[in-house]
């Protein structure tokens, strides 16, 4: 059995959970769900589901990943079945904490690609002329090889993008966890971190720009998300959406945290390591991603249009609006260039992240060599990747998102807390938390750890499946024929996916079991 | 922006601003991992 990656620094893996779960959704989601769920009364729910749920989350996947690292596991079925070895079906399970990553990997690298394209595009100036919503839309559709335009004639720029976005990534894991993930971590989010205070300076400081319309100003444009709208708590669709802002937010339910944790030896801290990821993930999502996008749009399109800004979806904020917004300024190629580079690094250390599940299983689990583990990963997510990019019109990536990046997260995040507070049980758990801990977690946590985070999780679930878009996607019923085939193999894909990983681990578990049986 | 407004931005900032900064402080002032 070969030695198995560890960490170098304990900022180093603070650093690589913080990227993992610092993304485009804090800069872009989070402001459009706060502003059109309350505002300011959003983060009732907000800070209720955060300690409610998110970081008793965190504690339980770096807890259950240090503890799944010392059987030498790094991910969910092998720690599954390391708390539960008297299950034999437990560890399939854990296939979805490694299906889940692997899927929003292959759409997720295409999207960041396209974030290091616009950084490319912003200091080049090449959309400097657009000053409107449906010039600089026409102009993403273009580049997305959604229609032949003026602006690009087909796919080839978007697919040069992908292919250096992909090797990046590949060069990343490639060098395994301390060598790479966690050197590209300790420069990535200082630098993000650089590029939003930049971006926070620029936005608090626009004033009124337009001395004709005194209305439109930066006070009023924090006021468009701040102001609260304590009508709003009465909906339960808004404590729903904060929840799932949290759990989103946090990257918990991925199988992420659980293989990163599993690098750390048992006596090293989980306790304050986990808070400071969260602390830090909170950072740039309330202050810096609350600040930027809606009241630097308000300010330039005025208190009617933000609204439908606002709701206009995550990809038209940051790609459309956004642009827009920072063409109106001076050194727009500069501030253009530090919006998309701050989102492209906010990308690439989420999507690191995401490919070391696949790699970590086929290296714990079969043996085999990081090398051996990465090449494989690369050709198979490489082949993986073609059906979103060329067929992102064709509701693949929606379908993708939906099962990998939604449904299976929650799914997810309720088995293995269940598995830990009451499988392993509560005060197992509780002495497993502690071990190495440099602080103690408030005893009110043990009753959240086993009751609250469970039924806020059953609750999420259950509403994913009440709730009509939901129903819509998983019965197929708002999709437009066209895209009818292409959402049906993307799901028989995804089941495809699904059953090949269950059979790697049972063949796995086979051979394990032979070699011990060779031993006696 | 009305009172109310502020209001939030200054608890929801101070909630977090003083998170971070605290387990920062903790992390930087204690061991290591092995």
């Amino acid at each position: 059995m070969k030695k198995r990656d560890s960490w170098g620094s304990r900022l180093g893996i603070i650093m690589a959970v913080a990227g993992s779960a610092i993304g485009l959704g804090n800069f872009l989601r989070f402001p459009a769900k706060a502003a059109a769920n309350g505002g300011g009364a959003f983060m009732i729910p907000y800070f209720i589901s955060l300690f409610l749920l998110g970081i008793p989350l965190m504690w339980i996947e770096w807890t259950l990943g240090r503890y799944g690292g010392g059987f030498e596991h790094g991910t969910a079925p092998g720690i599954f079945h390391s708390l539960w070895q008297k299950n034999r079906f437990i560890k399939y399970f854990g296939v979805i904490g490694i299906f889940g990553p692997l899927v929003i990997f292959i759409y997720y690298t295409y999207i960041e690609s396209w974030t290091l394209a616009y950084s490319f595009f912003a200091l080049s100036a090449k959309y400097s002329g657009l000053c409107d919503q449906s010039a600089m839309q026409s102009f993403l559709r273009g580049f997305q090889g959604l229609e032949h335009n003026r602006y690009f004639n087909g796919i080839s720029t978007a697919y040069i993008f992908f292919l250096v976005t992909f090797i990046l990534n590949i060069w990343v894991i490639y060098y395994g966890i301390k060598g790479g993930i966690e050197k590209l971590c300790k420069w990535a989010m200082p630098l993000l971190f650089i590029f939003g205070l930049i971006l926070l300076a620029r936005v608090i400081t626009l004033g009124t720009p337009d001395l004709s319309r005194p209305a439109w100003n930066i006070s009023n444009g924090f006021g468009f998300l701040w102001n609260p709208d304590f009508s709003a708590l009465k909906s339960a669709k808004v404590w729903l959406e904060a929840a799932g802002q949290i759990f989103f937010t946090l990257s918990v339910g991925i199988g992420v945290i659980l293989t990163y944790a599993s690098y750390l030896s048992k006596g090293d801290d989980v306790v304050l390591s986990g808070l400071t990821a969260s602390g830090t993930n909170e950072f740039a999502e309330v202050i810096l991603g609350g600040s930027i996008v809606i009241p630097a749009a308000f300010v330039f399109f005025g208190p009617q249009q933000i609204k439908s800004i606002a709701s206009s979806g995550v990809f038209n904020l940051g790609f459309v609006t956004m642009p827009l917004v920072l063409n109106k300024l001076p050194l727009a190629p500069l501030l253009g260039f530090s919006w998309f580079f701050l989102l492209f690094l906010a990308g690439i250390t989420s999507s690191v992240s995401l490919a070391q599940p696949a790699v970590a299983f086929l290296e714990d689990e079969f043996d085999i060599s990081r090398k051996k583990a990465v090449s494989i990963f690369a050709v198979v997510t490489f082949i993986l990747c073609q059906p979103a990019i060329f067929f992102l019109g064709r509701g693949v990536v929606d379908e993708l998102d939906f099962w990998g990046g939604t449904f299976f997260l929650i799914l997810f995040a309720t088995i293995e807390t269940i598995l830990f507070a009451w499988v392993f049980g509560m005060e197992k758990a509780w002495d497993e938390i502690h071990k190495g801990a440099d602080m103690r977690v408030p005893k009110i946590y043990k009753f959240i750890i086993k009751y609250i985070t469970p039924l806020f999780l059953l609750s999420i679930l259950v509403s994913y499946f009440w709730q009509k878009e939901s129903r819509a996607l998983i019965f197929m019923k708002d999709i437009v024929l066209e895209n009818k085939t292409s959402v049906l193999a993307t799901r028989l894909g995804l089941l495809a996916i699904f059953l090949i990983l269950a059979i790697l681990v049972k063949i796995a578990w086979r051979k394990k079991r032979l070699e011990l049986e060779k031993i006696r | 922006m009305r009172l109310g407004g502020w209001l939030f931005l200054v608890l929801s900032w101070a909630v977090i601003l003083g998170l971070t900064i605290f387990c920062f402080i903790k992390v930087f002032s204690k061991k290591e991992i092995k």
